[in-house]
């Protein structure tokens, strides 16, 4: 368990006084990451514009293109890092130690704990499972969404995928900046956050262990 | 950041630069480029659009003199296209098979 309190790459500040640094190695990662979206993540409004829903348009359907983008974005920053993020490395799917997320199998039975990859590919089968339901993403000209497609669908889809953005910024931002895709895992981060306060989909409780992180970026104008 | 000590698995260096790891990165470049690039024309040419319609709309109230009910049915039949536009948007072939 010290070498779970030491693998933190986004610490929350209230988590700080707990973690024990070996001397010589004092990480301040949070001040790092709030650097580098200060500097990567420029100060136009323009992702603040871009999710407003457009006049006219029906907004589950505006719901819906931006879950299946958000699903796929969260696909390719997680592919990128899938050699970084093992059984091994991983083997429970957490965000900081406060954090850990069980994956339910079967209806009425209890969540069980699995590795981060096992996580992601079953959250991402998931997901795709109900892409490809006509019932509740329909693709056909006349095809309507369910009722409380909102409430039922987006919400818990976005919950979950805010999971895959918590592990990655958690346990594996030092990857994602040797790898030099910061400023992309920041704008997808960003744009996701400033789609969900704009149609009121998240709360505070579901941004967890990133909840500093996220009203930094919403602060910014 | 240079100062703090990166925490990094220590077979890390190989993996990064391994032909493996640099292509899914820049796929993933790539692919964030292409999509800001498309979202940002999609959304600022739909509003565009949206205002020629309602301009023309209200052209056609105030100098040709058409009834609400015709224009009414004019503006929906726009909204409809653009919606079927939005839903093409979703449907389309993504890069998600890449690997």
């Amino acid at each position: 368990s010290q070498q779970q309190t030491t693998d933190f790459n986004y610490t929350p500040s209230h988590q700080k006084p707990f973690i024990q640094p070996t001397t010589g190695t004092t990480v301040t990662t949070h001040q790092d990451i709030k650097q580098i979206v200060e500097v990567t993540l420029g100060s136009k409004g323009v992702l603040n514009q871009a999710v407003k829903l457009p006049k006219g348009e029906n907004v589950n359907e505006w719901l819906a293109v931006h879950v299946v983008d958000f699903y796929n974005q969260i696909n390719m920053l997680y592919g990128t890092i899938t050699e970084f993020c093992s059984p091994v490395t991983c083997p429970r799917m957490i965000a900081t130690n406060e954090y850990e997320y069980l994956w339910s199998f079967q209806r009425g039975q209890a969540p069980i704990s699995v590795s981060a990859p096992k996580y992601v590919e079953c959250l991402m089968k998931w997901c795709q499972e109900q892409f490809d339901d006509e019932a509740v993403f329909p693709s056909r000209k006349d095809g309507v969404f369910p009722a409380r497609f909102c409430d039922k669908v987006v919400i818990p889809i976005l919950r979950r995928l805010f999971r895959v953005y918590a592990h990655i910024y958690c346990h594996h931002f030092n990857e994602i900046l040797e790898l030099n895709l910061q400023t992309v895992l920041n704008t997808s981060f960003r744009h996701f956050i400033l789609f969900a306060q704009e149609f009121n989909l998240l709360r505070d409780a579901d941004y967890g262990p990133l909840l500093e992180l996220v009203s930094e970026l919403k602060d910014r104008e | 950041i240079l100062k703090s000590p990166k925490k990094l698995p220590q077979d890390f260096y190989d993996k990064a630069t391994s032909n493996k790891t640099q292509r899914l990165v820049s796929v993933c470049k790539m692919y964030f480029l292409d999509y800001y690039c498309d979202m940002f024309d999609y959304v600022i040419s739909r509003r565009q659009r949206t205002k020629k319609v309602m301009q023309y709309l209200e052209q056609q109230k105030t100098v040709n003199n058409v009834s609400a009910t015709e224009l009414n049915d004019e503006w929906y039949s726009y909204l409809q296209k653009e919606h079927e536009v939005l839903r093409k948007r979703r449907l389309k072939p993504k890069h998600k098979d890449f690997e």
